[in-house]
């Protein structure tokens, strides 16, 4: 018996599963050749540990594992005397470090390359936009002047180096929150210090015998996460922007179908584009071009998957094969030569489906690698070599190719692309005041940032596609990054037609300006840009972003990076409501915290809503909460509900 | 008799009687070592998901009597052990024909070759009620591993006649809560709630 029928409640019926076509049609070809997916082992999992998914076991001493009785009969408290809600708030507070250390590790990776760059010592890589790394270092205080362009990047990359340690008593781009929220954070010892150094005084707190009180630990989180925000994963952003331009709305297209059956397929799967980038230029050798034809086939296809898709995608317009839950599915196109990883959100299962097909998986991140894959360490000095080295093992594979069991299910769909801060801004003509101005007359009621990874609890993109429909039915201007944004992609929501389905407030807005309803602002990292994007807003209205018609939505979270997300938003005082339940429950304290104790404190708090319709209301309401404290046209929130408004009401 | 009483309801799904089960009939009895065993040691016990997300129910023998696994066992391999009211196989005499498995009212006999079974032959598994912890005045170790009343080990009727009480008490003590003697925990209550919010989001509507 498989685990998918083992299982009792979900997974067994691939049609009652709301999922799009293509995952579908390669899930048929997993179920025909027997091989596991990500929901097969879920529900080989299941039924998941009770005390881990309340949050209430503990594994940081040796004294223990301990675990909380969640019925109160039981041992209540670890061997050390911590309860649930100490218990609860370190693995929280851990999480947080974790996910923000993955986000600042992947910055500090951008900011050597960088460093190099500027030093002259790199190949495939160049200062792209000069405009952009003469503002950044205004704000950071380097002179430019006329200064050599090499010069002042250097000096930025070393004025950046020191955010990462402990020498100094804010981060460099804490300036750009508004004073009010600059303030708040002050008087609650919230500002981030360093980068590396509120991550590692988590683990320090999270041992045994130091911080002991729930509370102090989960503002240390908040700290934490602010450090990921606006430092590393805000450096990350902004030097990608530099290295590798500052993203401009383009068109391109998304799902399995952007895979080509008579070209050689080599999919760029992870988060940092430092590689990735490279093999878009690699990938148009002349020599390599022609090897492919030699080969047979017409030629190199490149397609994204998850962030470092976002990333091609947002500057490249490189077509993106589909999100997070897609990465084994892809191989089973059959289709697919090589699939290149760098790091994050790679599942060690994808040695093993490409094991079933002629697809190699080649790691590049010394840092990530994955056994039963081929090794070729990434090194910035001999970047386009590599990538050049990487396409030709991709192309040579091509005669490998059963085609026998070739399946590209579905044909693409167009999505746009390239929403920066700048593109934003320069698209309402060069200030965010056309924006306000909507918002304040109530044709867009306010923004949401729909932002996060899929689940294989939550039926693949089911979650982002409805909330997303329902927020811009209703006039609100939806922000995605991230998994959330190929979801919306796939669904057909992010061209400019799609203004067809929104309001007519935001439909009027979206058709003058030739955008889509849906804006895609880049990867998971690029949540930075929603911070900034808020700030601005803030700014112009002389307001906190608590004051602003925002919201936040992880509808299908799942990893350690988004909690790191969801903290930062909230901390910079953006409600966020969560699709999947975090391990906190095991402690009514911290789940009143952060559902009900965070508005008095920092201004906005977490809710947990699974369903999206639900979701979409409790944000609705919200938003029309936030309208109403600024003095601007708004609907009585307790009016609103999931039935759909009658036409003409 | 004392014996092991399961409430389903109580069962968080932590799989750790698992864990203990299996361990309990490892050759090392330790944690750490008897995952790497070989033949591995097996589980006897057997935690399924529920119908609904978060719910579990830890199935095993009911060491049922008369027993049907033991009518059927061609080879005499079955018998009951009368000091302890325990159903037991001989790994020695069965053949692996699986006739037990099939009248089995519970569907827990697996078959696995076992590190003291007959040269790595394949013999049915099941709960023994950890007779050798029993001869030794302990209780099974699954029961032992419970943090949560799911597995409670006792006389059946004083057991039942426990909850019983509870329920006679919740009768008396309010007109609200059926359960009122013992109360779900908030916490434990939004858990689920949520959980099967997630499933109806997950496609299972």
């Amino acid at each position: 018996m498989s685990a998918v029928e083992r299982n009792g409640h979900r997974g067994d019926d691939l049609a009652r599963m709301t999922m799009p076509d293509d995952a579908q049609q390669m899930l048929e070809v997993a179920r025909d050749r027997g091989i596991s997916t990500v929901w097969d082992r879920l529900a080989a999992q299941e039924p998941q540990c009770g005390y881990c998914a309340l949050g209430v076991s503990c594994r940081n001493c040796s004294m223990g594992p301990c675990r909380i009785d969640p019925f109160g009969e039981g041992p209540q408290k670890g061997v050390c005397g911590a309860g649930a809600d100490l218990i609860v708030a370190r693995n929280l507070g851990r999480a947080i470090a974790a996910g923000s250390s993955a986000h600042s590790d992947h910055g500090r990776d951008i900011l050597e390359v960088f460093a190099a760059t500027a030093k002259g010592d790199t190949s495939g890589y160049q200062i792209t936009d000069e405009a952009k790394l003469r503002r950044l270092a205004e704000e950071w205080g380097v002179t430019t002047g006329d200064r050599p362009v090499a010069e002042i990047a250097s000096d930025l990359a070393d004025a950046m180096y020191t955010d990462f340690g402990s020498r100094k008593k804010e981060l460099g781009f804490v300036e750009r929150a508004p004073d009010q929220r600059r303030a708040l954070w002050e008087r609650l010892g919230l500002t981030p210090r360093g980068i590396d150094r509120e991550n590692v005084e988590m683990l320090h707190r999270t041992h045994m015998g130091v911080d002991s009180d729930y509370a102090n630990i989960l503002l240390h989180g908040l700290r934490t996460s602010l450090a990921d925000g606006w430092g590393g994963s805000m450096i990350a952003t902004e030097l990608s922007d530099v290295m590798f331009g500052t993203p401009t709305p383009r068109m391109s297209q998304v799902n399995l179908g952007t895979l080509k059956v008579d070209q050689v397929n080599i999919a760029l799967h992870g988060h940092n584009p430092l590689l990735s980038d490279v093999i878009v230029q690699a990938a148009a050798d002349p020599e390599l071009v022609a090897l492919a034809h030699e080969k047979g086939a017409a030629g190199i296809n490149l397609v994204g998957l998850c962030c470092t898709g976002n990333e091609l995608l947002m500057r490249r317009g490189v077509p993106i094969a589909g999100n997070h839950l897609m990465q084994e599915l892809v191989i089973m196109t059959g289709a697919l030569e090589a699939m290149v990883v760098d790091y994050q959100c790679i599942m060690p299962s994808v040695t093993d489906v490409a094991k079933c097909f002629h697809t190699k998986v080649i790691s590049t991140s010394d840092k990530a690698k994955f056994p039963g894959a081929t090794h070729v360490p990434f090194d910035p000095q001999h970047g386009l070599d590599i990538g050049k080295a990487i396409v030709r093992m991709a192309v040579e594979a091509y005669p490998d190719r059963n085609p026998d069991r070739v399946r590209i299910p579905t044909e693409p769909v167009p999505m746009m692309s390239g929403f920066s801060v700048e593109a934003i801004v320069g698209a309402l003509g060069g200030t965010p005041g056309p924006l306000v101005d909507a918002i304040a007359a109530g044709s867009i009621r306010g923004a949401v940032a729909v932002v996060g990874c899929n689940n294989p609890k939550i039926a693949l993109d089911y979650a982002h596609v409805m909330l997303t429909r329902r927020l811009i039915e209703n006039d609100i201007l939806v922000l995605v990054t991230g998994c959330a944004a190929v979801a919306n992609g796939k669904a057909g929501q992010m061209v400019p037609d799609a203004a067809d389905s929104a309001g007519p407030g935001l439909r009027t807005v979206c058709r003058a300006l030739g955008i889509p309803p849906v804006l895609h602002m880049g990867s998971c990292v690029d949540n930075t840009r929603v911070l900034v994007l808020a700030a601005a807003l803030a700014k112009h209205l002389g307001v906190d972003i608590s004051a602003l018609p925002l919201a936040g939505a992880a509808p299908e979270w799942y990893s350690e990076k988004a909690i790191a997300i969801g903290a930062y938003v909230v901390a910079s005082g953006i409600t966020t409501v969560l699709g999947v339940q975090p391990p906190i429950f095991g402690s009514t304290n911290v789940v009143n915290l952060l559902a009900n104790g965070l508005e008095g404190v920092v201004g906005a708090k977490f809710a947990v809503e699974p369903d999206p319709e639900k979701a979409a209301v409790l944000i609705r309401r919200h938003i029309e909460e936030k309208r109403r404290g600024l003095g601007l046209p708004f609907i009585e929130p307790a009016t609103i509900t999931a039935e759909p408004v009658p036409a003409g009401a | 008799m004392p014996t092991v009483f399961v409430n389903p309801e109580r069962c968080i799904g932590c799989l750790q009687c698992e864990f203990a089960c299996a361990t309990e009939h490892s050759t090392t009895h330790q944690v750490a070592l008897a995952p790497f065993e070989l033949p591995p040691p097996r589980k006897r016990i057997h935690v399924a998901a529920g119908p609904r997300p978060s719910t579990a129910f830890p199935n095993k023998c009911r060491h049922c009597d008369p027993a049907p696994c033991q009518q059927v066992c061609p080879t005499g391999a079955i018998r009951r052990d009368a000091e302890h009211d325990v159903v037991l196989i001989d790994g020695a005499k069965c053949i692996a024909c699986a006739m037990c498995a099939m009248v089995c009212p519970f569907d827990v006999i697996t078959f696995y070759a076992l590190a003291n079974g007959a040269a790595g032959r394949t013999v049915a598994v099941k709960c023994d009620s950890c007779i050798e912890r029993l001869r030794a005045g302990r209780i099974p170790a699954c029961v032992e591993s419970c943090k949560v009343d799911a597995l409670v080990f006792g006389d059946l009727n004083e057991i039942v006649a426990a909850g019983r009480q509870r329920e006679t008490a919740a009768v008396f003590a309010a007109t609200t809560a059926a359960d009122s003697a013992r109360p779900m925990p908030e916490s434990i209550v939004a858990w689920r709630d949520l959980g099967a919010a997630t499933a109806r989001a997950g496609g299972t509507r």
